[in-house]
């Protein structure tokens, strides 16, 4: 029980929690980031030195964040991340959770937890189980493995096996970065003029690809998800023919996103654009083209980026999206 | 200054579009000084009948035309592009086709031709394609052609075209010639040179006088009055299903029904801006006042408005002898296969009735009926006379009516005679499941030229309203959707004061809406929204009915349907048959074929020996007032009136029904006659001389022939004049004329002034209310049927009623009534079940006796189709899963719904692990090639299969998914899981609350079965639910004073716990029992807080005072005519959801019920 969960309550301000992400790293060197609010810690190492257990630990690290920045912070405590965050969300906020790591506490703390609280089973699946009949993590344990690989298929039906029984092998992971990045835009009424939202499309494709540029990373594939009056919700997700950071692949990508639904009648309330899978900049590869236009386009592009770092992001805008004032 | 006629406008049937009705129309055009108007409507002429009588009223002269939406000409069609089908949202409404205005002239021919060109444009609406005139159907005569901005010529204009409108203009030129040809005018004053610019009118006015086409002024009128634009924009919102855009173009606010001087003045501007001088606005004017002059149609000559058309006689048996020859040899007939023709009393009756029909000129209408139910009965099946009808001796030697007037004391003169100006009615029953085989025997018989079926406008009410504004302004789905349905279903435009008034709608602050949203909703009240079918008139006419009304084809069975409704039909003078679908004949039917299917014995339900009408088993169960499932008595208030009336006879059943009306109840003909009935009270008889018409009623005036004979008998006037002088007596302005009419003619008969004052109270109290008797008797007859069913044949009967589900109640509810009368209930079963509800012998049952069960039916599990079910019954029986996989071919969701209610229990004990097997059975369905059958395995599988370890359900999970599947707790009680915490509360059940005393305070709980707030006599709102537990029915009833605290809750919940007071009335046994609640909890929001913080918390919910909300309820009654007050809120289907359709019910599923 030497892995510890961190959530820190009503955060929302980036630098401050790469500063927490800091402060933590003086306990103990593998400290993970689960932005936007929170951290996994391995503390084994730490122990000794600091001459307390985990909760302990965890205690001091909630008082000190406390002091520091007046943030209220969970801390769950137990053998693995799975359980450490299951035992986190296991109660009211601002506490610390200590789960024994002994296997009759932890079959019985996860017997009545419901099946989606399980990591990695999403509504779907947790749908899925509950039509069997399997809608509690003590269900799922008692279930044969068979069962469990005939309902979901042989690689997800043993992954579930292992978690309900609490068994999560994966290591706590130092300084792993964000994986995607997403912008989103309301509209102030429902809007079902294409136009409008193509130009809501390159107002978000601009600002994600300003902000790829400046992390030096860049997205292999786009998902654009787009909210309804009545809440409902439609996605989908492309590869980018090759991974970039480039506003206007990104653009041409989400307009043919968006030209594939087709929508007529849709009330839209919400678009919003997710790169994914980022990866650092410099391992891109680029197709190289015989075409100057792409190579110009890039360097108008780079001139604008300075010119928007020195004056501001609303220095330089792209024409079509000026219409829309993105929130 | 000269009038102006508008030749194009629109009322309110243009659905989604004409925001007035048109009988506004045709007034408001009188009161602005014009002489004429035209109506056309788009794709309809439905409104056109209205139209032309209020323009008879208002004394202008109507113009019939129809706006359609035309095909381009081929030589000119342009190419339509195909669009991506949306992945949500749906596509746009597709408004591409050019409208094109034709006004009929030449009279009839003209009108004929208007009737053919709308049938053309509809010919073709299959699915929900938009009605479009092709070219080719378009014909070239009788009518005048008004080309607008919305025509392609038009559009073209509007694009600054002038060549290519030309271009588009000659194949009209081509076929209706230049004298027919307009070009329309219209200027609205927008900017731009879109549609109503002046810009627009200006050049459509110049291309006109370059093409040498007389141009005509219009206002394309969309509403009568000024300021009805936004309404004007929320009709476009809900015909396109868009919101409104706030950025978009709006209605312009000027589509208004203008005065001449204002269309003068418009006149002038468009002639200005086309640079020509004044002179040519006069012309303007002049030639739109010439055109409309030449656009004659007279409604009563040309529409045939006030003459009557039967179907040619050589149809219905009359080929080489008059009709009136044949219908008096076929009753002659008939007089000696009834064994009549001894009876003097009955031929000189029949000579009357045949007389009077001659003189009217119906004997081919006769002739007709019977023809139609002379068919019908040829089908096989059960058809019966309703209404007044069955009061002529004709109809019943017809085999039309069975019941014999004669015996029955009916009265011919309530149906026919001298003094009723209108067509004869007479409806027929038949079976509900068969009912449109009864409309193809119809067609087949008289030939679709002759026959069509009655349209019926489904008007704005309430909740369409509300969705409709809401959906324009573009509100969140999800809280218009609650907010339609927490509204009664009310007219429009009392939405304000229903919000004010009503306790239920407490929570609603109006406000919140916008400024515009009850204005808007409150415009909508009454404009029709869509046409349907009309559920039971069928037209019959001779062969030119199709040049008298447009037909269209109804959307599920492609039916003719005329777009004239009921009322329309009538004016029209054409020959309406009401063929009515009864659910309980139905029912009725299937009970009697699962009798002969089972025992071999075939019963014939009309047959009095077999069907006796004094059994005495049935009327015991008839006074035990068990009648839940009998026609006509099942209502919480009649098994109430049963139980007090406690009927001996047939005679009183007839009674029973006509004093269960809102007239006599509101009139309190109730109480005499039960204390009279019981001896309690002398029998009232003014004269002995009355002593035939009023004995058989104790002396209160129940029936409408009661009161024909007195009139009869006091004054000595014909029962015809008796029949006219009682419908005068529900009209508050004559009852004086009648009066003293009467007392004058009663006096010289020699009655004394005592006898006719006495006698005038009973007449005049009564006279308005009564019920036709011949109604009554026709009613009595399947209730009678019905109940002797019941009593005898307890199964084969719930199988009916399950099947075709006639009643009021829930199907839940029907069910366990039959498991109360010791009927077993068989589970599902693919093995044993069929499409239908079907009855088995149980041999197993206590007792020892085998008795007859109902096995439940394929066809109420959720999501079954009729095809799948049809194959699921070929395919039996079914060795194992596997087998019933690949042969029934089930699709997924009802074969996993079907293993959840146990119907494939034969194939293993597990219900989950049926559900995966039946996962993966799929699954290697679906990869494996379609249509190849693996040979080896279906023969070789085991029967039952393999457990897997899966839990399986248990008895809460069960019970939930036999409630979310078939909508019923099939195998027990739903208020079985609550028993625990209502013996914590000491809740009375249905059955003890027999044994307890008037007075008693109780606490009852149960499932709600139905809903209603009936007209009372008191003119306040009642609300009746009837709540069901293990035990019995508990009828509860709320008063005013307690809606506050718990409308809300009765209307909402399904499981209801309720505090009231035990309520005894009716004759010396005291049976009539009910529950006058006081307050009302959820049962299922109890247990919820039994189960997680102890009884402790539900009894602080018990005890917590509802905050009342400050407004005082607004205490309004409408004074009736004839000084009853009734509630304004009364009589109206109650807020919520409706028991009868919902299926999650009354079940709160605790987790998932799979």
């Amino acid at each position: 029980m030497n892995i510890l969960y961190i959530h820190f309550h009503d955060l929302q301000d980036e630098q401050l929690y790469s500063r927490l992400l800091t402060l933590l790293a003086e306990y103990t060197p593998l400290v993970q980031a689960l932005p936007p609010d929170a951290a996994l810690a391995d503390v084994s190492g730490s122990l000794r030195y600091f001459g307390t257990d985990a909760t302990a630990l965890a205690e001091r690290i909630r008082a000190r964040t406390g002091g520091l920045y007046g943030l209220r912070s969970t801390v769950g405590v137990a053998a693995n991340p799975l359980l450490a965050r299951m035992v986190a969300a296991d109660g009211p906020p601002s506490a610390v959770r200590t789960l024994p790591d002994d296997i009759d506490t932890v079959t019985a703390f996860l017997a009545k937890k419901p099946t989606a609280a399980l990591q990695g089973v999403g509504p779907a699946t947790a749908r899925t189980l509950s039509s069997y009949g399997l809608d509690s993590v003590g269900r799922i344990a008692a279930a044969p493995l068979g069962t469990l690989q005939r309902i979901l298929g042989v690689t997800a039906g043993r992954h579930l096996h292992d978690v309900a029984r609490g068994l999560d092998p994966t290591p706590v992971i130092p300084s792993a970065p964000p994986r995607s990045m997403s912008v989103e835009h309301h509209f102030t009424q429902d809007e079902l003029d294409r136009n409008r939202q193509r130009a809501a499309l390159l107002a978000l494709t601009d600002r994600l690809g300003l902000r790829l540029r400046g992390e030096s990373q860049v997205a292999c594939a786009l998902t654009l998800t787009i909210r309804y009056a009545d809440r409902s919700t439609t996605t989908r997700t492309r590869k980018l023919h090759e991974p970039t950071a480039h506003t206007r692949s990104l653009t041409a990508l989400a307009y043919d996103l968006h030209d594939r639904l087709a929508l007529q009648r849709a009330r839209v309330r919400t678009i919003s654009l997710r790169a994914e899978n980022l990866i650092a900049a410099e391992r891109a590869s680029r197709q190289l083209l015989f075409e100057p236009t792409d190579e110009k386009a890039r360097r108008l592009e780079a001139a604008a980026d300075r010119a928007r770092d020195r004056f501001g992001t609303e220095a330089v805008q792209p024409a079509g999206a000026a219409a829309i004032h993105v929130a | 200054m000269r009038g102006f006629t508008h030749l194009h406008a629109v009322s309110g049937f243009s659905l989604r579009y004409g925001a007035s009705h048109p009988e506004q129309l045709a007034e408001r055009t009188a009161e602005r000084g014009m002489d004429a108007v035209a109506l056309t409507d788009r794709d309809t002429l439905g409104g056109a009948v209205r139209f032309a009588k209020a323009a008879g009223r208002a004394g202008v002269r109507p113009l019939f035309g129809v706006d359609l939406a035309v095909e381009a000409p081929p030589e000119v069609a342009g190419r339509t592009e195909r669009r991506r089908t949306p992945a949500r949202g749906g596509a746009f409404v597709d408004e591409s086709a050019q409208r094109v205005i034709f006004l009929a002239r030449d009279g009839a021919r003209g009108w004929a031709e208007l009737c053919r060109l709308v049938s053309a444009a509809h010919a073709d609406t299959a699915g929900d394609r938009r009605p479009l005139l092709l070219w080719d159907a378009l014909g070239g005569e009788h009518l005048t052609v008004l080309l607008g901005p919305t025509s392609d010529v038009g559009r073209a204009l509007a694009a600054g075209r002038p060549d290519r409108a030309a271009q588009l203009l000659a194949p009209w030129r081509e076929r209706y010639g230049d004298a027919a040809l307009r070009i329309e005018v219209v200027c609205h004053g927008r900017s731009g040179t879109g549609s109503g610019s002046l810009r627009l009118a200006a050049r459509a006015l110049g291309f006109a006088a370059d093409q040498r086409i007389t141009p005509v002024l219009s206002n394309a009128v969309r509403y009568v009055d000024p300021g009805q634009g936004p309404v004007a924009d929320v009709l476009d919102s809900a015909r396109r299903l868009v919101p409104i855009d706030p950025r978009g173009e709006r209605d312009c606010g000027e589509r208004w029904l203008k005065p001449a001087t204002d269309m003068a003045r418009l006149a002038e501007q468009v002639a200005e801006a086309a640079g020509y001088r004044v002179n040519t606005a006069r012309r303007l004017l002049e030639v739109t006042e010439e055109t409309a002059a030449a656009c004659r149609v007279d409604p009563e000559d040309d529409l045939g408005l006030g003459r009557v058309h039967f179907p040619e006689p050589g149809l219905v048996g009359a080929h080489r002898r008059t009709p009136e020859r044949v219908l008096r040899s076929k009753c002659a007939a008939a007089m000696l296969l009834h064994r009549y023709d001894r009876d003097r009393h009955r031929w000189e009756r029949l000579e009357d009735e045949l007389r009077l029909i001659e003189r009217l000129g119906y004997a081919s209408y006769f002739l007709t009926v019977a023809q139609v139910v002379a068919d019908t009965r040829e089908l096989g099946i059960r058809v019966a006379a309703r209404g007044s009808g069955a009061g002529s001796l004709v109809n019943h030697l017809l085999g039309i009516a069975t019941a014999d007037p004669v015996e029955h004391g009916l009265l011919m003169e309530r149906f026919l005679s001298d003094r009723r100006t209108e067509l004869p009615d007479i409806d027929i029953d038949v079976e509900s499941a068969r009912r449109l085989e009864v409309y193809r025997a119809i067609l087949d018989r008289f030939g679709p030229e002759r026959v069509a079926t009655v349209s019926m406008p489904e008007t704005y009410r309430v909740r369409h309203a509300v969705r409709d504004v809401g959906l324009a302004l573009g509100l969140d789905p999800a809280e218009v959707d609650k907010l339609a349905k927490s509204f009664p279903h009310i007219r429009a435009r009392d939405a304000r004061a229903a919000l004010q008034e009503l306790p239920e709608l407490r929570g609603i602050d109006p406000e919140s809406y916008g400024p515009h949203m009850w204005d808007l909703v409150e415009a909508l009240d009454a404009l029709p929204r869509g046409i349907a079918m009309h559920p039971c008139g069928v037209l019959l006419s001779d062969a030119t009915l199709l040049h008298r009304t447009p037909v269209v084809p109804t959307s599920g069975e492609g039916f003719p349907m005329s777009q004239f409704d009921k009322e329309d039909v009538e004016d029209l003078g054409l020959l309406k048959l009401d063929v009515l679908g009864v659910r309980m004949q139905s029912a009725m039917a299937h009970a009697v074929a699962e009798i002969e299917r089972t025992t071999g014995r075939r019963i014939d339900l009309d047959d009095a020996a077999q069907v006796p009408p004094d059994d005495p088993k049935t009327f015991q169960l008839i006074k035990s007032s068990q009648t839940l499932g009998c026609f006509q008595t099942e209502s919480p208030g009649q098994r109430d009136l049963i139980a007090r009336l406690q009927p001996e006879t047939f005679h009183d059943l007839v009674v029973d029904i006509s004093l269960f009306r809102p007239g006599p109840v509101a009139a309190n003909m109730v109480d005499p006659f039960i204390k009279s009935r019981h001896g309690r009270q002398a029998p009232r008889c003014p004269h002995p001389d009355l002593e035939p018409a009023l004995r058989e009623t104790y002396g209160v005036v129940v029936f409408h022939e009661q009161i024909i004979r007195i009139l009869s008998v006091m004054t000595g006037c014909t029962p015809a004049f008796g029949d006219y002088t009682r419908r005068a007596l529900s009209n508050a302005d004559q009852v004086g004329r009648v009066r003293a009419w009467f007392a004058q003619e009663a006096r010289r008969r020699g009655y004394e002034e005592e006898v006719v004052e006495r006698t005038w109270e009973i007449v005049e109290a009564f006279g308005a209310y009564g019920f036709c008797k011949a109604h009554a008797v026709a009613f009595a007859v399947p209730s009678y049927q019905s109940a002797w069913l019941k009593a005898h044949h307890p199964a084969a009967f719930y199988a009916g009623l399950l099947t075709h589900d006639p009643g009021m109640y829930p199907k839940r509810l029907l069910l366990a009534d039959a498991r109360r009368r010791g009927v077993p209930i068989l589970p599902l079963d693919v093995n044993a079940s069929d499409a239908a509800y079907r009855i088995e012998l149980v041999s197993d049952v206590e007792g020892g006796r085998p008795v007859h069960g109902i096995r439940l039916a394929l066809c109420d599990v959720r999501g079954m189709s009729e095809s799948e079910a049809a194959r699921i019954v070929t395919g039996r029986p079914y060795s194992s899963l596997q087998d019933f996989a690949s042969r029934a071919r089930p699709s997924r969701p009802v074969a996993e719904r079907l293993a959840q209610v146990g119907a494939l229990d034969t194939f293993g004990r597990n219900r989950r692990d049926l559900l995966l097997h039946l996962a993966e059975l799929h699954r290697s369905q679906r990869s494996s090639a379609q249509g190849q059958l693996t040979l080896g395995e279906v023969g070789a599988a085991h029967s039952a299969v393999a457990p897997v370890g899966l839990p399986d359900l248990d008895d809460a999970e069960r019970l939930g998914a036999e409630l979310g599947v078939l909508g019923m707790d099939a195998s027990r009680h739903l208020m079985g899981d609550h028993r625990e915490l209502l013996e914590e509360l000491g809740v009375t059940s249905a059955k003890r609350l027999k044994d307890l005393p008037h007075g008693q305070v109780v606490l009852v709980a149960g499932a709600k079965g139905a809903v209603q707030t009936p007209p009372v006599r008191s003119g306040k709102r009642v609300i009746f639910t009837t709540l069901d537990d293990t035990t019995g029915l508990v009828d509860c009833a709320f008063f005013e004073d307690s809606h506050e605290a718990c409308a809300h809750t009765v209307f909402h919940s399904w499981l209801l716990l309720v505090r009231g007071v035990v309520q005894r009335r009716g004759g010396g046994s005291g049976k009539a029992l009910s529950v006058t609640g006081s307050a009302a909890w959820d049962l299922t929001e109890l247990a919820e807080l039994r189960r997680e913080d102890g009884l402790s918390a539900v009894t602080e919910r018990l005890t917590q005072a509802d905050s009342p909300s400050g407004r005082a309820a607004g205490s309004r009654s409408l004074q009736l005519e004839t000084g009853y007050a009734l509630h304004p809120w009364a009589d109206l289907q109650p807020p919520g959801e409706s028991v009868k359709q919902s299926r999650k019910l009354w079940h709160q599923s605790p987790g998932s019920a799979g």
